[in-house]
């Protein structure tokens, strides 16, 4: 490759001896000693290289070459002066040249420094390379941390020992920062590895593997996660980690329990339903038996039957429609005072009916958040029960039901007490179970499940104390209001929200 | 003399439903809604067919089916099981005929007289 270099010099000999000894050096040599001669190769030829004297007549080269430096950075200068100028001319220049010479010229001293300047190209142009590779590289880098970033799964990059070694940002939310912890640690909260692992089985045979987990994040919620792992090899194919990304199915999974809970509860209720059915046909012909038989007290029996029937059905119905509609709650904050009064003003009539002493004590008043409309029925539901509870028992005179509303810390507790039949242990371990009932065909088996779901749901719990023949008691507490954690983690049920992003 | 059928249901309304019309065909009928007295019942009235449901709160009905085999007395009385269990003609395999609730009333007469050999 040959490379251009124009020589400066006012002396014709002088410059061509110097171009015959330059252009050995495989260099294309071009000579000026003009302004006009200068500007004319600069212009057409544009050389990489300039060896020029400085003591030129009539223009200031100095100032020229300077001003080439300037517009041209990779153009290299090397100036033969006079020893007299030398100093003159370097501080003028500084580094706009590359090298100094003195006249008369050293050959080898030229020599080098061409070799050096030519050196110096080579290593500028890598370094122009390498430098717009290393921006390029920067740019992509940032491009996959951004993907790896926005992509709304849960990311995490592990050694062989389960070690987080990178985390995506979706991860970090729900995760927290969990580089340098192992994986069980973050995901599962265990002190050594599980028993089935994808990221083992990857390291293992180098394929994918997926499972299914249940994983819980830093503030205690549990997610359903789809979890896909893949290798990650070095430049000689060795695994060194694995990647592991879990996408958060919690949201479909519950929908699924529910659909089959629907189904399974379906297929079980038709066995009371049937039953119902029966004695709605009985009533109905004993209705038509009194009529035809113009017997009015069976008639009037027979009605009254069919009116309890009816409402049994209805019950039913609407529990399992209950059931059925979306279990969204709706938090709205209520007055405890006015919320307990309406549940005595439902509970009382029905308990009067039936011989029951109903008592009630409100010691808590102010605000309190629940959805109250399926709160209310959950209370109302385990009170009814205890007015049957009593109804059903024969071996006391007098039965009473006692509502108790106080508060405890930041909790309320709604306590319900009767003297009723009460229960053995055995029942009283079954009794929040679907279609449990020990009322038989006249239970549903709905009500206490429902009412447990609920208070669960409110992030309360139920306690039940009973004895046969004594009676039971229900302690029912739940938190006064939402706790802030339990409202910030409801962002998970968004898949990838403004929120998220803007953390 | 009418013959005598023994009904035992936890359901007092399906109770009285089949008394009814066990009644109304012209039939005497005692009745229980529970395992353990409808075995009393039987044992007093010595009914010439029982109709028993299955799902009960204290006994379930098979328990009734057993004891009723068990006694010399008793063990020639055919049962009908009435029940709205599926499956429930497994239950009692012996049973003289198995019908599920709700059910079609001209049906269960069809079914008592053929058991009753009317």
């Amino acid at each position: 490759m040959t490379r251009s270099l124009l020589i400066i010099d006012k002396e014709k000999s002088y410059a061509d001896a110097l171009a015959a000894f330059i252009e050995r050096r495989l260099f294309e040599v071009h000579i000026a000693a003009t302004q006009d001669e200068i500007m004319v190769v600069m212009d057409h030829i544009a050389p990489e290289y300039i060896v020029s004297a400085t003591n030129l007549p009539d223009f200031d080269v100095i100032g020229l070459l300077m001003g080439f430096k300037a517009s041209m950075p990779m153009l290299r200068i090397v100036i033969l002066t006079d020893p007299a100028d030398r100093n003159d001319v370097m501080e003028r220049m500084r580094g706009d040249a590359f090298g100094y010479l003195t006249k008369p010229v050293n050959s080898t001293e030229l020599e080098l420094v061409l070799d050096h300047a030519r050196d110096w190209v080579h290593l500028q142009k890598k370094l122009n390379k390498y430098t717009n590779k290393l921006g390029d590289l920067h740019h992509a880098n940032s491009l996959y941390q951004q993907l790896f970033d926005e992509v709304p799964c849960y990311i995490s990059v592990q050694n062989r020992q389960f070690r987080i070694t990178a985390s995506n940002r979706m991860f970090n939310i729900h995760f927290g920062d969990g580089v340098g912890e192992c994986c069980y640690e973050i995901y599962k909260h265990r002190n050594g590895p599980c028993t089935v692992c994808p990221v083992a089985e990857t390291f293992e045979d180098g394929k994918q593997h997926s499972t299914e987990e249940i994983v819980v994040s830093k503030d205690g919620e549990q997610f359903h996660v789809l979890t896909w792992t893949a290798p990650i090899r070095d430049e000689n194919g060795v695994i060194t980690q694995v990647m592991e990304m879990s996408t958060n199915i919690t949201l479909l999974r519950q929908l699924q329990n529910h659909l089959e809970f629907m189904g399974m509860m379906l297929g079980s209720m038709s066995h009371g339903v049937k039953g119902m059915l029966t004695a709605l046909d009985g009533s109905i012909y004993q209705l038509e038996t009194g009529l035809n038989r113009n017997d009015e007290k069976r008639t009037v029996n027979a009605f009254n039957t069919l009116k309890q029937v009816a409402e049994r059905i209805k019950k039913m119905v609407l529990d399992i429609l209950y059931y059925a509609k979306s279990r969204e709650l709706d938090y709205q904050v209520s007055d405890i005072q006015e919320f307990a009064l309406s549940i005595c003003s439902t509970i009382e009539p029905a308990a009067e009916k039936r011989g029951v002493e109903f008592v009630s004590q409100i010691r808590e008043s102010g605000p309190f958040d629940v959805d109250p409309n399926w709160f209310q029925s959950a209370i109302v539901n385990i009170l009814e029960n205890a007015v049957d509870a009593c109804a059903s028992d024969a071996q006391k005179s007098e039965h009473r039901v006692d509502f108790e509303v106080l508060a405890d810390g930041e909790s309320l507790i709604f306590k319900i007490q009767d003297n009723g039949i009460g229960m053995n242990t055995d029942y009283r371990n079954k009794i929040f179970r679907l279609f449990f009932s020990s009322k038989g065909s006249k239970g549903t088996g709905l009500g206490l499940f429902i009412a447990n779901h609920v208070i669960t749901q409110h992030g309360g719990n139920i306690h039940v104390e009973s004895e046969p023949e004594q009676g039971t008691a229900f302690t029912v507490r739940i938190p006064r209001f939402r706790s802030s954690e339990k409202k910030d983690s409801e962002h998970y049920l968004r898949p990838w929200s403004k929120t998220d992003r803007r953390q | 003399m009418p013959k005598k059928i023994l009904v035992i249901d936890d359901d007092p309304n399906i109770a009285d439903y089949l008394t009814t019309i066990f009644e109304n065909n012209g039939y005497e009928v005692c009745s229980a809604n529970d395992v353990n007295t409808g075995y009393e019942v039987a044992k007093a009235e010595k009914p010439d067919l029982v109709t028993l449901d299955l799902e009960m709160p204290t006994e379930w009905g098979p328990r009734f089916y057993r004891k009723l085999s068990q006694d010399d007395e008793l063990k020639n009385i055919p049962v009908i099981v009435i029940s709205a269990l599926s499956g429930n003609q497994y239950a009692i395999q012996k049973a003289a005929a198995t019908i599920t609730k709700p059910f079609d009333r001209d049906e269960l007469m069809k079914i008592v007289k053929d058991v009753l050999m009317e």
